[in-house]
């Protein structure tokens, strides 16, 4: 170290440019952030360093540097990113499910006829429930190892958490669909009970908003849950990978059960106008930017995390 | 490898040379890349460029108790401070001989 490179020390560096500093990723800030702030108080951090921090802390996020590269850290929280949004996913196809495939008004005449609204429908089922076996394929593995940590540590109750409130928001449903429904003559076995079929006059517009509502507080609530524990059990291994390659599976089968979906309500809007879900334009205007929103962040969080599992480059 | 690497009076070819001295930390970098080379780099782009060279091997941080740690060059660092330095040579050597020719200048 040369003599004359001795910093004037004693300055306090600009409360912008401290502020710019925060822009940046955690990891990096634990790497580099003290050197920097130590440069900042040495040089003075006036606003020309605040716009140049600033400004390098989007290539920061977008490549981080190799040699802050933690795989299972990005991949844990590419999961819990992915799996609220798969569950925000979710949540669209079962209002889509209510309120196109659960109606017992005259689909079956308008399936028939029109082969887009029956091929949306089976391609709906079909990659819905293959998303679903993915979730179970992949998540369960990682789960009954969080599970197994927690035990031991005594911090089981968020990991319960998507058993427990779906199963508390099933039954609050049933319990307010059978205070509140209004009497419907059920055209199939899929709709003997009132949650098959809470659009169509079983609880009303308002009640039927409001358990959507719900439902999607209590989908993020039971997300939030492993959510959490993937960042405070930090679980690694192959259950991480496997559960890190599910979710892929998992997101593009969802994607294109929302996009059949999108298909069908679109189609629903232009040749079915008389059926009870979807055949208004503010419907789709809802539905359509919500269903891309969603697929968006789980395609891009899902693709973060399987980049993750992969070693760094050689450089 | 060589992308950004190439550039006439690019940052991180700055931060190369200075640390071809000896090992420096940021505030020294910044120091006497400004007094020896007239560019003065902003804090954001020296830890940019020190966390861009560090993950190319082109140069390592020093153990440090301080806050300010010192970087060195390391020997992938000065064979590409060596190549690159080596193309700058060439082209001004080949400017400067042009100059001369055509108009009767060629700088010191």
């Amino acid at each position: 170290m040369s003599a004359p490179q001795s910093p004037p020390r004693g300055r306090r560096a600009g409360i912008a440019a401290r502020a710019a500093l925060s822009l940046y990723p955690p990891a990096w800030r634990a790497r580099y952030g003290d050197e920097v702030r130590a440069l900042l108080e040495d040089s003075g951090g006036g606003p020309r360093a605040a716009v140049s921090l600033a400004w390098h802390a989007v290539p920061a996020w977008a490549w981080p540097p190799r040699q802050l590269h933690d795989g299972s850290g990005r991949m844990r929280a590419s999961l819990a990113t992915t799996g609220v949004a798969w569950v925000l996913l979710a949540g669209l196809a079962a209002v889509f499910a209510q309120l196109a495939q659960a109606q017992p008004s005259s689909q079956g005449q308008t399936l028939a006829q029109h082969p887009v609204i029956q091929w949306s429908y089976w391609a709906f089922d079909g990659f819905l429930a293959v998303s679903v076996l993915s979730v179970a394929a992949g998540g369960i593995p990682l789960w009954w190892l969080m599970i197994r940590t927690a035990h031991r540590r005594r911090e089981v109750a968020w990991l319960l958490a998507p058993a427990v409130v779906p199963a508390v928001y099933l039954v609050a449903t049933f319990v307010i669909a059978d205070l509140v429904s209004r009497p419907s003559p059920p055209v199939g076995p899929w709709q003997s009970g009132p949650v098959a079929d809470l659009a169509n006059g079983g609880v009303g517009p308002r009640w039927f908003l409001a358990l959507v509502v719900l439902g999607f507080a209590a989908a993020v609530l039971a997300a939030a849950g492993p959510a959490l524990a993937l960042r405070g059990l930090r679980p690694e291994g192959p259950a991480v990978v496997l559960a890190a390659r599910a979710a892929v599976l998992a997101t593009m089968t969802m994607g294109l059960a929302c996009a059949a979906s999108v298909v069908a309500a679109v189609g629903l809007y232009l040749w079915a106008p008389a059926d009870a879900g979807y055949h208004e334009s503010w419907q789709l205007a809802v539905y359509l930017p919500a269903v891309l929103l969603s697929s968006a962040v789980a395609v891009v969080s899902a693709t973060r995390g399987i980049r993750a599992a992969r070693p760094p480059a050689v450089a | 490898m060589r992308d950004g690497l190439d550039r006439w009076a690019d940052p991180p070819l700055l931060v190369l040379a200075s640390l071809a001295e000896e090992p420096k930390h940021g505030y020294a970098i910044t120091q006497d890349i400004a007094d020896t080379m007239g560019v003065r780099l902003s804090a954001g782009t020296l830890y940019a460029v020190i966390s861009r060279l560090e993950s190319r091997g082109l140069i390592e941080p020093l153990e440090s108790d301080d806050r300010r740690r010192p970087y060195r060059l390391t020997a992938a660092g000065a064979r590409e401070l060596s190549e690159q330095s080596e193309r700058m040579r060439q082209v001004a050597s080949v400017a400067q001989q042009r100059l001369r020719a055509n108009y009767g200048w060629g700088g010191a």
